[in-house]
């Protein structure tokens, strides 16, 4: 289409184009390259070897008319293919570049040209081609039933089942990001009713699944823990009853045990929901976020099935975002309070409520303290403890929720389950997230049940002395509702997550030690 | 040179390059002389103001974007006070979203601006009327 930038006529072939918005850098230079190049890309090739400048231009102007013009471009590929010198790496980055920046932006036969390009790519090996693939994945909107992310969703899926023997052969983790980006849609999908176009998708979703679970076991466990929670909204589709029955009963003691690798977390947040909340709990300070979080909702929360992308969020906050030190002493906006306005998002919905829990306290189930990490645990941690004056009802159904969970979410693995909750409460109070668990045990905001309960569960776990208060009490002290039998305020003050986690004494703790991210 | 909002000052001059994130926007009003407008809050890190969207701009631009303003004139507007807008010869256009930490004080359009007694084309601030928009208050 093409549109007046003042006396300028600028056509674009490969999006859609707004007169209020300034041009797209990446397109302007696909397009100038293309606009230049063009006789070169067809036949008779030049045989002279570009110079690395050149090289780049080439590629440019490749994936410009690979995407614009569906006529010629097996043509176009062909020359690709003459010419390339660095495995695809910099074709596929272009790629990459273009999902991520352009695809809503991008005229549907690019879309149709850009599944293609990938297809080519993949029968290429492309170096960059999982990150392409992933990106892709991560295109999928959650809750979006239009015909364009439905149109997608089948796309993608077609492709992995096409594909299926080269993707075993040579890029086996791009099909574990498939399976759990799929199942994670199935259970929306399958929990939606009266959308005819949903069932095709569905069926070839089923079928992907299925074929990964019959054919490539030992990949679907490569996702660890997480699978259980994914495949449990399954369970009530009877193509996964068989598949959730043997694996319950066979393998779930080891699936347990088996931390997620963060990366997943990544699949079903799309780019401008991850920099929008990188940015919130980054840059944003508490008092000033009311705006962005109305944006925030208006852009990705409108809809009452938009809202099961919580469950995604939630995960993703917890188990990717790890602020710094410096983040966490600020007045930045913290996770917990984060996670706190999503909860009060879904409670009127009874099974996202319920899924966002689960997705809260998932990392606390299993809980090891030599693989996992007390960051996954602390926004829950805070969110219990700074609602106690104000709501204590918050604290109260979050605390009900977790011991709720220890007692029924695996009724076989219960002494698992009950180790993994009490060592994450050891591990926040030993690591200073908390001064002390008398805030939960001693609190006359709790029940009289409800502490008897954590009480109980605390009990086989030897629970280490409270460190020293180190430093002096943060402006964010806590005025904790004391019982007579204490009389010193427990303080919350800032805790740190030690770099080398076999140094278990007290002396290593140190205020100005660095948190690193730690991600496998 | 782009000047961030604090360091605007009025001025009969269309040199302001600037950019900022809208925060809120108003209705349209429609006069039969001059077509559509409307008064939005925008914001940068440094301060706070009142734009005007003329036209097609006033569609084009929600809160949340981030807009780059080039050759735009801050001055005062019958019935709009002191406003920040691309004017005749300015272009607004959107750049990106959301990623802006912006804050909503001071607010320069609810600045008091006198002459410059030396010299009546410039002005000085002379202390502000209102800490925060009065059209657009903080969210509670």
């Amino acid at each position: 289409m093409t549109m007046e930038k003042g006396n300028i006529f600028v056509a674009s072939k490969l999006i859609h184009v707004s007169l209020h918005e300034v041009e797209n850098q990446l397109e302007l230079s696909l397009r100038q390259a293309f606009v230049s190049l063009n006789p070169k890309l067809h036949p008779p090739f030049s045989l002279q070897i570009p110079n690395p400048q050149e090289y780049i231009e080439l590629n440019k102007a490749i994936v410009y008319s690979v995407l614009c013009d569906s006529g010629s471009c097996k043509t176009h590929i062909k020359y690709l293919h003459a010419l390339v010198t660095d495995g695809y790496a910099f074709f596929t980055s272009l790629l990459v570049g273009i999902v991520v920046e352009l695809y809503s932006k991008l005229v549907d036969s690019a879309k149709v040209q850009l599944l293609w390009v990938t297809k080519e790519m993949i029968s290429v090996l492309s170096v960059g081609i999982d990150d392409l693939v992933v990106s892709l994945l991560r295109r999928i909107g959650s809750g979006d039933y239009s015909d364009e992310n439905l149109w997608l969703c089948s796309e993608l899926v077609s492709l992995f089942l096409d594909e299926w023997d080269c993707l075993v052969e040579d890029l086996p983790l791009v099909l574990t990001s498939a399976l759990y980006s799929f199942l994670r849609l199935l259970a929306d999908h399958c929990r939606v009713l009266g959308i005819a176009k949903l069932d095709n998708v569905k069926r070839l979703e089923i079928r992907f699944c299925v074929k990964m679970f019959r054919e490539q076991m030992h990949l679907c466990l490569k996702i660890g823990r997480e699978i259980v929670r994914l495949l449990q909204d399954l369970v009530h589709v009877s193509e996964f009853r068989e598949i959730w029955n043997d694996l319950v009963s066979n393998q779930c003691a080891d699936i347990y045990q088996s931390r997620t690798s963060s990366r997943y977390f990544l699949l079903r947040i799309s780019h401008e929901m991850e920099t929008q909340l990188r940015f919130l709990l980054g840059n944003v300070k508490l008092g000033s976020h009311k705006r962005h979080q109305i944006w925030f909702l208006k852009k990705f929360l409108l809809g009452p099935e938009k809202e099961t992308v919580l469950i995604d969020i939630v995960r993703f906050i917890c188990c990717v975002i790890h602020p710094t030190n410096e983040i966490i002493r600020s007045e930045i906006m913290p996770r917990w309070a984060m996670l706190g306005w999503f909860l009060e998002l879904c409670r009127q919905n009874h099974h996202i409520e319920r899924s966002v829990k689960l997705a809260l306290f998932y990392d606390w189930l299993f809980f090891d303290e030599k693989t996992d990490n007390i960051m996954n645990v602390e926004p829950a941690t805070l969110l219990m403890v700074w609602s106690i004056p104000q709501y204590p009802h918050i604290t109260h159904s979050l605390l009900e929720f977790l011991l709720h969970l220890v007692e029924t979410y695996d009724t076989r693995h219960r002494d698992t389950i009950t180790k993994g909750v009490a060592t994450a409460f050891r591990e926040i109070e030993r690591k200073g997230v908390i001064r002390s668990l008398d805030i939960f045990l001693s609190n006359p905001a709790l029940s009289q049940d409800l502490k008897k309960k954590l009480s109980n569960l605390l009990a086989p776990v030897k629970l280490l002395k409270p460190p020293p208060a180190i430093g002096p009490p943060s402006e964010a002290v806590l005025r904790e509702c004391v019982t007579s039998e204490l009389d010193r305020p427990v303080i919350l003050h800032q805790y740190r997550r030690r770099k080398n986690q076999d140094k278990r004494t007290e002396a290593v703790r140190s205020k100005e030690a660095n948190l690193n991210a730690e991600d496998q | 040179m782009n000047v961030f909002l604090k360091d605007i000052v009025p001025a009969a001059q269309n040199n302001i390059n600037t950019r900022f994130i809208i925060l809120d926007k108003a209705r349209s009003s429609e006069t039969a002389a001059n077509g559509k407008s409307c008064i939005a809050l925008a914001a940068d890190e440094t301060a706070a103001v009142h734009i005007q969207l003329w036209g097609e701009e006033c569609d084009a631009f929600e809160a949340g974007d981030i807009v780059k303003l080039s050759n735009g004139i801050f001055s005062y507007v019958r019935n709009s006070g002191l406003v920040l807008r691309a004017g005749k010869r300015g272009k607004m256009e959107k750049i990106g979203e959301f990623t802006i930490a912006f804050v909503e004080t001071p607010n320069v359009s609810e600045i008091q601006w006198n002459p410059d007694p030396e010299n009546p084309k410039r002005y000085i601030q002379n202390g502000a009327v209102s800490a925060y928009s009065r059209v657009f208050p903080p969210l509670p």
